[in-house]
């Protein structure tokens, strides 16, 4: 029992001693792969083909990304809920995962400039007569659990005072509760929204509007101090504009007008 | 219903799935006994007040959620220690630590139930205490303790549906993302359900049967 | 030495919240005893009705929750069952799906506990005059009950630990369910899911002990 302790102690001072050198960027370029967090129930940003593969414009990002930096990409799958959990425990070393880069998540990650743009729009189940966000009100709503939609849909619920808000673990959960008539009706990014709607798995169901949230402004993320990478991915992002891979992602995945990516009057 | 969009390489889908689940469990149970066999020995040795850090310890995997030890055991590692384990070791890690934790309580069982009149008779005929262990107490504990023990496996096997918070898709992750796709809850869940229970039920019974058998006598 | 700061307070700001969580999981678990124990008699005795149809019905119901997983039962109950039609809130999805479990597991422990109570005990109720269900209900019940006592403190501690599984069908208000959501908020995992680990270790004790001082008060002779 006492060896196998100090083997363990000896085996995690090595591996302490092994990430105090090369930073982040070293060793992903060392190892040969990044690897990237990815949500892939949340189409057109991530998902799986027929034969189970992940695509999406997430994954195609990720690609973009190892290409950039001449190594191989690996896509992880992380739920929403998972996302920071797998960062953190060095399961992978970046997160694709449209993720909303809020100040108080900044606090634990490091994030990127923003690589995209969400609108949020109000999904509902045709039976349920919803017509516009207001509708929602006094009705059971879901969302996805962790993302920014959630926080946002259950702070107007709570200010409502009337209705109720489920969170789900997985984006598909949400949409599969709003066809089954489990939830009235959901908030979630247009493009998802649309997505799904087309894919006419769901039957009974339609976009119903726009939701009066800020946009979701989703970027990149790692570890906080890895300063070295973070540099880079805000040089990949500015590159994957300037070079017009952004605008041609775009238009794979989701089409029609391109979101801009700055926000007026502000520096950054 | 049975209308579907099911197709083939769907089907090997939730087989690879079917075998992570297998895999997981064996390795999680093949450790987890040994290190149960060992903690619950070292507990029946040392006595209720020595053995104490031991069981407060043991009793931590029974009395946390298993999800909640999966993320916790996740952060620890990887936020913590820096140690850069896949989602399958750490899997295998925990799910071995929480069957140990409860397959010493059976071997502890499995020791008492062996009469203390006979291994003293054991030892008074010069048996050494391992010869004893050995001869005496291993067989007769065993009989007590293979019917739960298989309980435990099949319980470690249906607990291990919740390795996917780490990344590991088994069988039921598997079944989820196939839902996702194909919008077919119901008829997806019942091919998971099936197959849980095609591997538990016939082992379970036969933990029946042994635990009928053995105690007749 | 560690590359990760702790925020202890961050979290500890939350445990209000936590702790009213830790009152809905208490409120689901002993609901779905209750109800579970309710439903594990009531199991028992279309085992012992001697019905076939009503037997296989029962036996049914024992195996599929004792060989399938729980979270698999818990997320039946919501989008399985939905495909019917038929839908319940997070909340009762998971009371039914625990109440499932826990009367599979109760009943199987009620069979065994039938098996040490002596057959001639009936004979012997009913040539004083009892029914039938006068005996069952009189002296093998209050027998099966006691016997059972440990496994029924087993299953409760397993109800509260499947509460955990709620979140899967959308349920945010039990423990795990509200420091998941905090830790959406805040990304302090660690600290916030150690702080859950903790009040489900206090729970689970506090039952245990409970249940044996219950069982000294009641039983012993």
């Amino acid at each position: 029992m006492k060896t196998l302790t100090m083997a363990a102690a000896l085996i995690a001072t090595t591996a302490l001693a092994g990430t105090a050198q090369a930073d982040k960027l070293d060793d992903i370029i060392a190892s040969g792969t990044l690897r990237c967090a990815v949500v892939l129930d949340f189409p057109p940003m991530g998902m799986r083909d027929e034969n189970n593969n992940p695509i999406g414009f997430d994954v195609d990002y990720c690609n973009d990304l190892a290409a950039a930096l001449g190594v191989k990409s690996e896509i992880v799958e992380t739920p929403f809920p998972e996302r920071i959990p797998a960062l953190m425990s060095g399961r992978v070393d970046v997160g694709v995962a449209s993720t909303s880069d809020t100040l108080e998540r900044a606090k634990t990650v490091g994030f990127s400039i923003p690589y995209f743009a969400f609108e949020m729009a109000v999904t509902s189940n045709d039976a349920s007569g919803i017509k516009s966000f207001d509708d929602m009100k006094g009705h059971t709503v879901g969302a996805t659990a962790g993302t920014f939609e959630a926080i946002a849909l259950e702070k107007q619920i709570n200010e409502w005072g009337d209705g109720t808000f489920r969170p789900y673990q997985t984006q598909a959960d949400v949409f599969l509760a709003l066809s089954q008539g489990q939830i009235d009706a959901t908030v979630s990014t247009s493009t998802v929204a649309q997505a799904n709607v087309k894919t006419g798995n769901f039957p009974g169901i339609s976009v119903v509007g726009k939701a009066p949230f800020d946009t979701d402004y989703v970027a990149l993320f790692t570890n906080r101090d890895e300063y070295g990478l973070i540099n880079y991915l805000n040089l990949f992002v500015n590159q994957q504009i300037r070079t017009g891979r952004y605008a041609e992602l775009y238009e794979k995945w989701v089409g029609g007008e391109l979101p801009a990516l700055t926000v007026p009057n502000a520096y950054r | 219903m049975f209308d579907t969009a099911l197709s083939a390489a769907d089907l090997i889908f939730l087989a690879k799935g079917a075998g992570m689940t297998i895999i997981v469990t064996a390795i999680s149970v093949a450790i987890g006994t040994v290190l149960g066999i060992l903690f619950g020995v070292i507990r029946v040795q040392l006595g209720a007040v020595l053995a104490a850090p031991l069981t407060f310890f043991l009793d931590i995997f029974r009395s946390v959620p298993l999800l909640i030890q999966l993320v916790l055991a996740n952060a620890f590692m990887g936020m913590v220690l820096h140690l850069r384990f896949s989602g399958f070791t750490i899997a295998c890690m925990v799910l071995s630590l929480y069957t140990a934790a409860y397959c010493a309580e059976i071997v502890r069982g499995g020791i008492g139930a062996v009469p203390a009149t006979t291994r003293r008779a054991a030892r008074s005929l010069g048996m050494s205490w391992w010869q004893d262990m050995r001869y005496i107490v291993a067989p007769l504990a065993t009989r007590v303790a293979l019917p739960s023990w298989i309980g435990l496996a099949l319980g470690v096997m249906k607990d291990s549906a919740l390795v996917y918070v780490v990344q590991v898709t088994e069988l039921l992750k598997s079944t989820q993302i196939l839902i996702t796709r194909l919008q077919e809850p119901l008829f997806l869940l019942m091919i998971c359900g099936a197959f849980y229970f095609i591997i538990s039920f016939p082992l379970a019974r036969l933990g029946g049967y042994l635990e009928k058998r053995w105690s007749n006598d | 030495m560690f590359g990760y700061t702790f925020q202890w307070n961050q979290a500890l700001a939350r445990l209000p919240k936590i702790l009213d969580g830790a009152a809905v999981t208490m409120e689901v678990a002993v609901l779905s005893m209750l109800i579970g124990i309710a439903l594990a008699i009531f199991l028992t005795l279309l085992r012992l009705s001697g019905s076939r149809p009503l037997g296989a019905i029962a036996t049914t119901w024992v195996e599929v929750a004792r060989n399938t997983p729980a979270l698999f039962q818990i997320y039946m109950a919501h989008f399985g069952v939905a495909s019917f039609g038929i839908h319940f809130s997070p909340f009762v999805s998971l009371l039914i799906g625990i109440t499932f479990n826990n009367a599979g597991y109760l009943a199987e422990n009620f069979r065994g506990a039938l098996k040490a109570i002596p057959e001639t005990q009936t004979r012997a109720g009913r040539s004083l005059g009892m029914s039938q269900g006068q005996a069952f209900r009189y002296i093998i019940l209050p027998q099966m009950l006691r016997i059972s006592f440990l496994p029924m403190t087993n299953q409760m501690v397993w109800a509260v630990l499947m509460t955990s599984l709620g979140v899967t069908v959308g349920m945010n208000t039990d423990l795990y369910g509200v420091t998941q959501d905090l830790n959406a908020l805040t990304f302090r995992t660690f600290e916030l899911f150690a702080i859950a680990a903790v009040i489900f270790y206090l729970i689970t004790k506090i039952i245990t002990l409970g249940a044996r001082a219950i069982a000294w008060r009641l039983f012993r002779y």
